[in-house]
């Protein structure tokens, strides 16, 4: 992408310069180093079965022979030096190097012994003026030889800067006695050297051994609470076998807690376990099966993890063969790494498989190493290619752990957009559906209004046309007709405006408009409401059909009562609201039929509001009562 | 003073159609105590009849030709504040007569009414009775809730002033409108309240200017509120 190659650039030239930077750095402090550096030597050989403790001076012999030889010197190894593993019986050889110290000042500075590397199995013995000054104390075998030595000479009274130097190690015979170049010289001379070998060969690989262990076990609970992907797992186990890997470039100073056996079974098989879990691990990443692949890398792997178990064969005297065999499967693991990824686009494993290579060719320079082909000043390369090793198993699982706080941030923006849309796409089917039920309730109006019109102001208009287009206006009420056409029309106005499930203003509303015609007929009206409980059902339907039933009834005494006095009541009983209207006219049978279509029509509306019209048997006069429910279940 | 011949009431009518214009001249006829001074069948004819001296009753329907009766309502009530103003409707329903009380009429004739009920009507409201109905009473007490009003928006101590400007009602205002609402007459509220028919039809009255100065309040409070004043 166009916008983030500067930004890649940008972070290439500051890994770059961060490199630069440090090698500087690393120049400047070697440039103030300084001290004696003695390669100069006399090599004596003496054979020996066993292992004896080194002698407290110099054997006087010593003083005379022995073949010159340049330090760093390292005798050719053989392959498989013997089978003897009994450190009393084993064929063992002590080897000699004595040197001639150039003259130093005699001015009572503190002096410091300095060698980058010493290389052998067994113990290592150092005189100074012919008197021993220090000694290794811990395993015989994996001793720690990887460390720089460093020993601060004796500083007493009577000592002087020393003459000579002499090195003796006892050794299995075959394989090591050899022994880097000796530094001489005070702290500011000889520390920037120490410090930078001691950095490089020990501490560099112990701290990030540990921090791997470290994000291994986080890992492993990662795994704990998702064992459906293996690679947590893998990836625990993968820091686990480079610790062991590791653990012999930085501990044997001081005694081992297991013995040279085990310790030698750990550290030589531990490669092929570190191959096992990266061909695993690789697989996880490029997702190709290869059983037979892995099954031959397995039992490669069991073979010597099992044949040099202790008691078996000596790991450790035989190291270089089981390290040949590593550089073989290894190139085979990682060349197949390496076709596999490409086939599946695998970024990630394919930069396991390379590394693997870049790693097994270091291994193969550590191999000349270990086998005294290279300079034995030289350090083990794998070392830094399992640092390397580190950082890209870190790089992946880091890669891993944001792709997925990515993939749940975009997840979660999805969620939302989702939940966006079906929450719009509800309010829509929520408007639509409003619309519908609107158009509806808009629909039920225009009938009620045209029911209403039709069963009232439309047939009283009906009647007087008729009566006027058969010159019976005489006969007529003209201006009655007329009146009632246009109270029935208020009715119907008022019918529309809202009553809010107010009975009593319903009620209100129908005596203030029937008021004027009560007046003139005369007739006086005693009105007796009290309190009406709020009838939710009351809507502008419910509200016309009580108002016609109300007027109707009214209708009825003025026009066949001839009542004097009408009694308009409301009162709560249950649950039911009864509203009640009483003449003392001439009152009516509602049973008999002729009693009309008004009573028909009441009935009919109350029925469709789900009240009741009663009539009530009074001694003088009619009673009419609608019961009203309020609560409509 | 003279006792003898009361000088009758001096009324303006305001109606553009000609056959209540009869009706009403009829029934000022028959009353004799109440005589036709004007009549204007526009909003512009009403206006040219206020230059002139004010009636005792003016009476406006709202179904003008060229402009709304509450137009006239206004202007009327600014020219003439002395002038009953009255309302002429066919069903008395709340909206326009609300509205016109807001304008500053303080009552309103029906206009299917008999002709000797519009005569006495007109008297009525001349001597101090407002016709309410009880539709109307309630949407009084609606509009002077207190919570209802004023709390929406109070911009600080500005807020103050204007609401002490907004007239309430008295409790004794809120008891009758509330009897309207129920449908109890004016005599009926009278003696359920223990007071005169005369006090209960000030009460109205009273509502009625209230619910007038109210929307004048209001209308100032709303145009403070969008930056016009």
């Amino acid at each position: 992408m166009a916008s983030s190659s500067p930004r890649r650039w940008r972070r290439w030239a500051a890994w770059g310069a961060a490199t630069v930077a440090l090698a500087v750095g690393l120049c400047l402090i070697q440039a103030q180093a300084g001290g004696e550096r003695i390669t100069a030597a006399r090599m004596t050989v003496v054979e020996t079965v066993g292992y004896q403790r080194a002698p407290a001076v110099t054997p006087a012999e010593l003083r005379a022979g022995g073949r010159p030889v340049t330090m760093p010197h390292a005798p050719k190894p053989d392959w498989t030096p013997t089978a003897e593993a009994d450190p009393d019986r084993i064929a063992t050889r002590v080897t000699w190097y004595a040197m001639a110290v150039p003259p130093l000042p005699d001015d009572g500075r503190q002096l410091y012994l300095f060698a980058p590397r010493w290389k052998s199995d067994g113990s290592l013995s150092i005189y100074a003026d012919g008197k021993l000054i220090h000694q290794t104390h811990a395993n015989l075998q994996w001793n720690g030889s990887n460390q720089p030595v460093w020993v601060a000479l004796p500083r007493s009274d009577a000592d002087h800067p020393p003459r000579t130097l002499d090195i003796r190690l006892q050794h299995v015979r075959g394989i090591g006695g050899a022994f880097s170049s000796v530094w001489i010289g005070d702290y500011r001379q000889l520390a920037p050297h120490y410090y930078l070998r001691d950095f490089f060969q020990v501490r560099l690989t112990a701290f990030v051994s540990v921090a791997f262990l470290a994000t291994g076990v986080f890992a492993l609970s990662v795994w704990f609470t998702r064992r459906k992907e293996p690679i947590y797992l893998l990836y625990f186990l993968m820091s686990v076998v480079c610790f062991a890997r590791m653990l012999h470039t930085f501990v044997g100073t001081h005694p081992l807690f297991v013995s040279d056996a085990w310790f030698g079974w750990l550290t030589v098989n531990s490669l092929f376990w570190m191959l096992t879990v990266l061909h695993l691990f690789a697989g996880q990443l490029h997702r190709a099966r290869q059983p037979i692949l892995t099954a031959t890398t397995v039992a490669n792997t069991l073979f010597w993890s099992l044949a040099t178990l202790p008691g078996l064969l000596d790991a450790t005297l035989i190291a270089a063969p089981i390290y040949a065999n590593v550089i073989v499967l290894g190139l085979v693991v990682g060349f197949n790494g390496v076709v596999q990824s490409h086939k599946a686009r695998s970024h990630f494993a394919m930069l396991l498989s390379v590394w693997c290579i870049v790693t097994l060719l270091a291994g193969i320079y550590d191999l000349g190493l270990q086998q005294n082909l290279v300079n034995i000043e030289s350090v083990f390369f794998t070392n830094f290619t399992g640092v390397g090793f580190t950082l890209l198993f870190w790089y992946i699982m880091f890669s891993r752990y944001t792709e997925a706080l990515e993939t749940a941030t975009r997840a979660k923006a999805d969620l939302a957009a989702r939940l966006a849309k079906r929450e719009a796409e509800l309010t829509a089917s929520h408007a639509q559906l409003r619309e519908i039920e609107h158009r509806e309730l808009l629909h039920q109006e225009r009938q009620r209004l045209m029911q209403d019109m039709h069963d009232g102001l439309g047939s009283s208009l009906v009647t007087a046309l008729r009566a006027f287009e058969n010159d019976r206006a005489d006969d007529l009420d003209a201006v009655g007709i007329l009146r009632a056409c246009i109270d029935d029309l208020k009715l119907t106005i008022d019918s529309m405006e809202p009553v809010e499930t107010d009975l009593l203003l319903l009620l209100a509303t129908l005596r203030f408009r029937l008021q004027p015609r009560l007046q003139a007929a005369g007739v006086k009206l005693t009105w007796s409401v009290g309190e009406a409980p709020p009838l939710d059902w009351l809507d502008q339907r419910h509200a016309l059909h009580i108002l016609r039933i109300v007027q109707e009834a009214f209708a009825n005494i003025l026009k066949h009562a001839g009542a004097r006095q009408v009694a308009v009541a409301v009162r709560t009983e249950g649950d039911r609201v009864l509203v009640s209207i009483q003449d003392d006219g001439k009152g009516f049978d509602p049973a008999r039929a002729a009693a009309g279509r008004g009573l028909a029509n009441q009935r009919r509306r109350a029925d469709a509001i789900g009240a009741m019209v009663i009539w009530e048997p009074v001694t003088k006069g009619s009673r009419l009562v609608l019961s009203l429910p309020v609560t409509k279940g | 003073m003279e006792p003898a011949s009361p000088t009758p009431l001096k009324v303006v009518l305001v109606e553009d159609d000609v056959a209540f214009q009869q009706a009403f001249r009829t029934a000022l006829a028959e009353a004799g105590d109440l005589s036709m001074v004007g009549v204007a069948a526009t909003a512009a004819e009403a206006r040219a009849l206020m230059d002139g001296p004010s009636p005792d009753v003016l009476v406006v329907d709202l179904g003008l030709p060229d402009a709304s009766g509450i137009e006239v309502i206004r202007e009327a009530h600014a020219r003439w504040p002395d002038c009953a103003i009255m309302v002429a409707t066919t069903f008395a329903d709340e909206r326009h007569v609300i509205a016109s009380i807001e304008a500053g009429a303080s009552g309103y004739l029906l206009k299917d009414s008999p002709l000797p009920t519009i005569a006495e009507d007109i008297r009525v409201l001349h001597a101090g009775g407002s016709p309410i109905s009880p539709r109307i009473a309630r949407q009084v007490l609606m509009r002077f809730r207190p919570d209802e009003k004023a709390a929406p928006e109070e911009p600080a101590s500005e807020g103050a002033d204007i609401k002490s400007g907004v007239p309430s009602l008295s409790e004794r205002e809120k008891e009758a409108l509330q009897l309207i609402t129920r449908g109890f007459s004016f005599e009926e509220i009278a003696e359920l309240m223990g007071v005169s028919r005369n006090t209960v039809l000030t009460f109205v009255r009273r509502i009625y200017a209230k619910l007038e100065v109210r929307s004048k309040t209001e209308a100032v409070f709303e145009a403070r509120a969008y930056g016009l004043l």
